[in-house]
């Protein structure tokens, strides 16, 4: 049996957990992070002069306090001096952002593409190049400390292997292990899932901000979920959990999903079914088609209207059954289900209040995303920061070793 | 989670006249929550909200504040407790910029002159605390403003006075789809910033897309006040609509509540 953390141990943990206090929460005094952490005010000018003689962090006077009397001097994150590179391999376009300690998009490039399959090899190029091109750009003396990437589908969590991704036609692919070669950083790159990504983007910076259990709906093809549970994302066994699109929520007459089972949430919540029940021209797709539905709705088309209702029914009953399985504080909805959701919410909620068991879902907040179209970058940005929040100094002198 | 309302009216009645417009209305505001006041044409919810403003005197009824009682003869006494209305019309000057819009009447003075550059803080730390991206710059004139962003700077306008309610009348009802989004977000974030907000509509989805609690005014009278996790779209049409549904609402037309 191993005895109790030792000193270096405990000091590596306070450290890790400052420096994300910071980076979450942003400038903030020191007898804030005090009262937070837990910890007397001494340890704390310790660390904060240790992380700040690694340049992760920097005392200075707050902008303004509103308040008489000196100002106690406020910890904030070096944004410039660390950042991550963060991938998003979307439907119709690429992104590639780098971010700074504490959230700060610092560049950021965005590649339209057709919908349609893409070879992994040529999406890994791509990004890789806009990356480097970023990397390049990048003050001298700057530290890029981990590499995430967000792609719409299956992701194996012990070794980021992407199990599949329809829109992309993409199977079993090493998209991680491609994109770490050609980056040739030295750094492993993480690969997730969108909606999860989401999920602790809306959770840390966004519309569940302080709230421990939040389930994201992300739409945009289909509908991708991420849950966030006790404040942990919920990843099952081996990291495929939350595909709350892929619920069945009407098996018997429902209507085929792409996966190859009936009455899938997507298929009956998703955009080809609201396009569809709207009459819409098949060859249009993506989030100006479903704003086309929304607002012809608003100005009172009735076959807007009725396919609205029709998918706010089906996402109350499939939020129902999440709200007496989940019991979430917040449901967050996020991509083209915000407007879905604006624009039905009197159907979603109808259909919650009269499926859903009344202890789980009087407390129930229904929230539209607040980072918009960014959050799932964000969300890959804080899984490519992860490490150096756990050991702050150690992951700065590997990249410091690697840039040397 | 209950909290205690900071505004509390029972029994109002109101008359203009020989009209009696409302009739024993009780209704509760809680801080940090957004409470939809919805009713048909002429049920008496601009007169509701002019009452809770100061602009008609209350006939009869309690108007209890923060858990006093309290008297509200006039506008600049409900501005004083902490109660602000955004009325349709905005009341903002197209020919002012938008700090000037949003002190108007209420300028920030140093000696003889304006201090603009104080009202430019506050209004800039006002509109960055309501997360208000919209804005370009806020010497902007008022008259190059949507719709949206209109609405916006009015709402700004209300919560730059530490106010504790703001009643928002019809905020979405001239604009589309993208700025209504915008404004919902903008009037969900009041509350969960704290405030206690009254948003008057008659969009269901805007009401069941942002409130906590419903209430539904029916011929001048509160025919229920009900949590928004515990009703359905048909029964709120139907509170409005004929004042009861179910087991909810007003027992008999005599005004009797179940």
């Amino acid at each position: 049996m191993k005895a109790g953390p030792s000193q270096e141990e405990i000091r590596r943990h306070n450290l890790g957990t400052l420096l994300r206090h910071v980076h979450i929460g942003g400038s903030m005094s020191r007898a804030v992070l005090a009262e937070r952490m837990g910890l007397n005010r001494s340890t704390i000018l310790g660390l904060v002069s240790e992380l700040g003689a690694a340049g992760l962090v920097r005392e200075e006077l707050p902008r303004e306090t509103g308040r008489a009397g000196r100002p106690s001097l406020v910890v904030r994150p070096e944004s410039d001096r660390v950042y991550v590179l963060a991938f998003d391999v979307g439907v119709d376009r690429m992104s590639a952002a780098r971010i700074g300690l504490g959230g700060v998009f610092l560049d950021r490039r965005e590649i339209p593409v057709l919908p349609g399959p893409r070879d992994a090899g040529k999406v890994a190029e791509v990004l890789a190049g806009c990356a480097l091109d970023m990397v390049g750009a990048a003050r001298r003396g700057t530290h890029c400390v981990g590499v995430a990437a967000a792609v719409r589908g299956t992701v194996r969590r012990s070794d980021g292997l992407v199990r599949a991704a329809p829109y992309l036609g993409w199977e079993d692919e090493e998209f991680g292990e491609d994109l770490m070669r050609r980056l040739g950083l030295g750094l492993p790159v993480s690969v997730g899932n969108e909606a999860s990504l989401g999920a602790l983007a809306e959770h840390l910076r966004g519309a569940g901000t302080g709230c421990q259990d939040l389930v994201y709906l992300h739409g945009d093809i289909g509908i991708g979920g991420g849950v966030v549970t006790g404040g942990q994302l919920l990843g099952g066994d081996c990291g495929y959990g939350g595909e709350i699109g892929h619920m069945v929520v009407n098996p018997r007459d429902g209507r085929p999903c792409g996966c190859g089972a009936r009455g899938c949430l997507e298929a009956e919540a998703g955009e080809r079914a609201l396009l569809e029940a709207a009459r819409r021209d098949p060859s249009s797709t993506g989030r100006e088609a479903v704003h086309a539905v929304v607002e012809a709705a608003d100005r009172g088309d009735i076959v807007a209207r009725a396919a609205l209702r029709d998918v706010g029914d089906w996402l109350g009953i499939g939020v129902a059954n999440l709200v007496n399985v989940l019991n979430p504080r917040t449901v967050v909805f996020g991509g083209t289900l915000r407007e879905v959701f604006l624009g039905a919410a009197a159907q979603i909620r109808s259909r919650i209040n009269r499926l859903a068991l009344t202890a789980s879902r009087e407390n129930l907040r229904l929230r539209v995303g607040e980072l918009g179209d960014d959050a799932v970058l964000v969300g890959a940005a804080e899984l490519a920061f992860s490490e150096i929040l756990v050991g702050p100094l150690e992951t700065l002198a590997r990249a410091g070793a690697r840039t040397a | 989670m209950t909290t205690t309302p900071i505004l509390r009216l029972r029994g109002i009645d109101k008359s203009f006249g020989a009209v009696q417009v409302l009739h024993d209305v009780s209704f509760d505001v809680r801080p940090g929550e957004v409470t939809a006041l919805v009713g048909d044409n002429g049920a008496g919810k601009s007169t509701l909200v002019k009452c809770i403003g100061g602009i008609h005197p209350i006939d009869g009824g309690e108007y209890w504040f923060d858990g006093e009682r309290v008297q509200v003869h006039s506008p600049r006494e409900a501005a004083a407790l902490g109660v602000e209305i955004v009325y349709q019309d905005l009341a903002l000057c197209d020919n002012l910029d938008i700090v000037q819009n949003m002190f108007l009447g209420r300028e920030k003075r140093r000696g003889l002159v304006l201090d603009d550059t104080t009202m430019e803080e506050m209004a800039a730390r006002t509109l960055e605390g309501l997360s208000v991206r919209t804005v370009t710059s806020i010497r902007q004139q008022v008259s190059s403003l949507s719709g949206g962003q209109r609405q916006t700077v009015a709402i700004a306008k209300a919560v730059l006075w530490n106010s504790k309610v703001v009643v928002l009348d019809e905020p979405t009802a001239a604009l589309g789809v993208a700025q209504t989004a915008q404004v919902l977000e903008l009037v969900r974030r009041l509350a969960d910033n704290g405030l206690a907000v009254v948003l008057i509509s008659h969009n269901m989805n805007d009401v069941f897309a942002v409130s906590d609690r419903i209430a539904a005014l029916y011929l001048g009278r509160m025919a229920a006040q009900v949590s928004t996790s515990d009703v359905t779209y048909s029964q709120v049409v139907e509170l409005i609509t004929s004042g009861r549904s179910g087991d909810l609402g007003l027992a008999h037309s005599n005004g009797v509540t179940a």
